[in-house]
């Protein structure tokens, strides 16, 4: 058996690696690979020679020290909690997860159900040793850790073998349990009940050395640190949390000798996970050809490009707006766009949002004592707009990029290239919009200028500034939109490799040069523009009032986005027209 | 009206399709038939838009498919053997999502029969997710009928229906063609194309080989035998291989 599964797991490996090698001969896999490559070895192997990133750099030196402390308790809790799902999410009667090939060759084949369980094991041990090592790149960035490459690439591995064989254990368990004829919703009553029990007893028990946070505990990383400190090692939670620090204690072993004293007790508790999945004698394998059959359609979908549903088929939804049968004709894939994303995400939900920030913001205005958190959630808003403007674009997807793959209905219509781009950009233009507009409020309200020297920005000079940014905000979205676009259409094959293909180092290349070009097209849009409009208000200020020459100002800057945004759709829209379907997607 | 004139259409140095030309007026349905690879589907998407084609002319209802192709597909409807739907648009809103692109103000009055006629009407509020393969291939049809086209292609229509449905699509496209739509379609179910088509159209390696009504063609292939089929003749004019 064991032969079996070697030879299986080496065999799909070459030929895994084989098709990404030979993929390389096409010169978009060859540059993504490139990019990629370069990527992975400037920010995860050159560090590590140069010693990585100290924590004590960040935090200071002392610190340094009781940031390594933080990370025991801190990653107990989290096993903690990914152990409870394990318990919590899975349906009526989980099944070991077997693919559709697995379940059709092995279920008939003469194994016994220990055996099969012992495949499961074994097969998921290549899956945990690329993330050992995928995990030791990253987390060898931080020297403070202590250790060395082979303590933390073991430590890893002991951390997720013991959570792979603690569901696996927890799987079979549960399906005994429903075999028993404890349902789902008993089974996460008692689960779930039993957590808020544990919880509520443990902050029963460390009560007298707690105390409620104060301004000061939240107003900076070194006190809140310290609070956190309390509470995860004190009382009960701190004994709940103990064998799993255990487990993590070879990862965090300061050097060999102190690794190999951790990893007894963590061997120990892995042996024990083991021991407890393989002597589990539950029938398990009508329930994972279920789990398997599901899986397989969800990877179908997947790859078809549909969108992935888990369970019973969605209900349609209340269309966002009345679509009349007649009118512009991109208002059209604006209404099936939005239908296409979440249902929370709505005219409501922005609404209801705006109104709580508009509130909350008012009343830190009228409490100078929470003034910390005022400017925290500022600066907050902040990153957060900068972020949504630079991964919004790719994270947001309710354009062509999803559509590709109905391409061909997309030709059919009676509309010109740029008609039928201009309505795919819509619904990401509206929604990232949204958002953005959201930070800029939240900005508005809590970034609130004091003190002499800021006195002529005045009230009406950031209502007018506020307003401004947020109406060149949807032109701003727009033409970073293009890009992916803009690609989905220059490149269609290169761009559905991503979704079919699978990962890899081209692949991820790609992606690194959509986010470059993107950037670019920012930089290049955008400074010229600001330039000229700081210079523009600079020279007529005085003339024409601050107000005026903003308003001038965003006015020109508006049009000339505009313009921009237009020749984009309009030269993609015309190449969209000559896309030759059959030669990029269906050979 | 379809014109075709020295249609082709290269992948590379493949070529799929080679000088094709045929007319097909209004009333008559044209079957498309040949061995896999004869370049079948890529004649009908070259003939919708969808894909450009190397050479050559089409002209659909009076309007160049390459040089006014927005025109052309006004006045056309395309069926793909796979249904293509939308999985988050129910029944209805597909229809109200393809009357704002075709701009047709009455399309209520309009959906609602087209769905009783295709037997979904109570499934109107469902998510393609939740219909069988058969219920969304009627969908799919209820979309392109919509704008009542004069002109319509057929890739596979018959794929995955049940005797029922493949009957009732048998009637749906010679009640359309009564009304007056030119219509090509392909399929690899011959004795449902002689109960269907008016003219035939025998492709291999992207050449045609026979075309035109179903007696002349039968006339060409049946060596002055009687009651010879389309499947025979079939046979006769591939010479009984892809290649």
């Amino acid at each position: 058996m064991l032969a079996a599964l070697l030879y299986l797991q080496l065999t799909s490996l070459k030929n895994l690696l084989l098709s990404r090698l030979r993929r390389l001969r096409q010169p978009k896999y060859l540059l993504g690979a490139t990019v990629g490559v370069a990527y992975f070895w400037l920010f995860f192997v050159r560090p590590m020679s140069r010693g990585g990133v100290r924590a004590a750099d960040v935090f200071g030196a002392e610190a340094g020290v009781r940031f390594v402390e933080l990370v025991a308790p801190l990653g107990a809790l989290l096993m903690l909690l990914i152990g409870l799902l394990a318990w919590v999410l899975p349906t009526e009667r989980p099944g070991l997860l077997f693919s559709e090939a697995e379940t059709a060759f092995l279920f008939p084949a003469p194994l016994s159900r220990r055996k099969l369980i012992h495949f499961k094991l074994l097969s998921s041990q290549a899956r945990i040793l690329f993330t050992s090592l995928f995990f030791t790149l990253l987390t060898n960035r931080f020297s403070a850790l202590g250790g060395n490459t082979l303590t933390h690439a073991l430590g890893w591995w002991v951390i997720l073998s013991t959570l792979s064989l603690h569901t696996a254990g927890a799987v079979l368990t549960l399906t005994w349990l429903s075999d028993g004829g404890v349902n789902a919703k008993l089974r996460r009553a008692v689960l779930l009940g039993g957590f808020v029990l544990v919880v509520a007893a443990s902050v029963v028990w460390v009560w007298p050395d707690l105390r409620a946070p104060t301004g000061s505990d939240l107003a900076g990383v070194n006190p809140l640190r310290e609070y956190l400190l309390t509470v995860l090692n004190g009382g009960a939670l701190g004994w709940l949390l103990r064998p799993l620090k255990l487990v993590l204690g070879p990862f965090l072993a300061k050097d060999p000798v102190a690794f190999l004293i951790a990893l007894g007790p963590a061997l120990l508790i892995l042996g024990a996970h083991y021991f407890w999945a393989v002597r589990m004698n539950v029938a398990f394998e009508e329930a994972s050809l279920g789990v398997a059959e599901k899986q397989g359609a969800r990877i179908a979908a997947w790859r078809a490009g549909k969108r992935i549903t888990l369970g019973t088929p969605a209900k349609g939804r209340r269309p966002p707006f009345t679509l009349a049968g007649t009118g512009r004709p991109e208002l059209a894939f604006l209404w099936k766009n939005l239908l296409s994303t979440f249902a929370w995400l709505n005219g409501r939900t922005f609404r209801l949002s705006a109104a709580v920030i508009v509130i909350g913001g008012l009343w830190l205005e009228r409490h100078p004592d929470w003034h910390v958190q005022q400017l925290t959630i500022g600066f907050g808003a902040v990153i957060a707009a900068g972020y949504i403007m630079l991964l919004g674009p790719q994270l947001a997807r309710q354009d062509l990029r999803n559509d590709l793959v109905n391409a061909d209905i997309l030709k059919i219509y009676p509309l010109p290239g740029w008609q039928l781009l201009l309505g795919e950009l819509l619904a990401p233009v509206v929604i990232l919009s949204g958002f953005l507009w959201l930070a800029l409020l939240t900005i508005a309200l809590t970034l609130v200028p004091h003190g002499a020297s800021m006195a002529w920005l005045t009230l009406g000079v950031r209502a007018t500034g506020g307003v401004c940014l947020a109406l060149i905000v949807p032109p701003l979205v727009a033409l970073q939109l293009l890009v992916p676009n803009a690609a989905a259409v220059l490149f269609p094959g290169w761009f559905q490799s991503g979704r079919t293909r699978g990962g890899g180092f081209d692949v991820m290349g790609q992606r690194l040069i959509f986010g470059l070009g993107q950037m670019l097209v920012l930089l290049f849009a955008l400074l010229p523009l600001v330039f000229a409009a700081v210079v523009f208000v600079a020279a007529f200020y005085w003339l024409i009032g601050l107000v005026a020459a903003v308003v001038l100002a965003t006015a020109a800057v508006l049009v000339v986005l505009a313009g921009e945004v237009w020749c984009g759709v309009w030269l993609i829209g015309e190449r969209l027209e000559k896309m030759d379907l059959s030669a990029e997607l269906r050979g | 009206m379809i014109e075709v004139e020295t249609l082709s259409k290269n992948y590379g140095s493949f070529a799929a399709v080679r000088g094709l030309s045929f007319v097909v007026r209004p009333g008559e349905v044209l079957g498309l038939v040949g061995p896999n690879g004869a370049g079948k589907t890529s004649t009908l998407r070259c003939l919708a838009g969808i894909i450009p084609a190397s050479g050559g002319t089409v002209r659909i209802a009076g309007h160049d498919v390459a040089a006014n192709p927005v025109a052309a597909k006004r006045a056309l409807a395309f069926f793909s053997d796979e249904p293509r739907l939308f999985e988050y648009l129910t029944v209805r809103q597909h229809l109200n999502f393809v009357a704002r692109l075709y701009g047709i103000a009455n399309y209520e009055a309009l959906a609602g029969p087209l769905l009783e006629e295709l037997e979904i009407a109570d499934k109107a509020d469902e998510l393609p997710g939740a219909l069988s393969r058969g219920m969304k291939q009627k969908l799919a049809i209820a979309c392109g009928l919509l704008h009542s086209p004069q002109v319509m292609f057929f890739d596979e229509p018959l794929t995955g229906l049940d005797p029922l449905g493949i009957r009732r699509m048998k009637d749906s496209i010679l009640k359309r063609a009564g009304a007056g739509a030119a219509i090509v379609l392909s399929s690899h179910l011959l004795h449902l194309l002689e109960e269907v088509c008016s003219h035939v159209l025998i492709l291999k390696k992207g050449e045609m080989i026979a075309a035109g009504t179903l007696a002349e063609v039968e006339a060409r292939f049946s060596n002055g035998e009687v009651g010879v089929g389309l499947e025979e003749i079939f046979i006769r004019a591939t010479g009984g291989s892809e290649n």
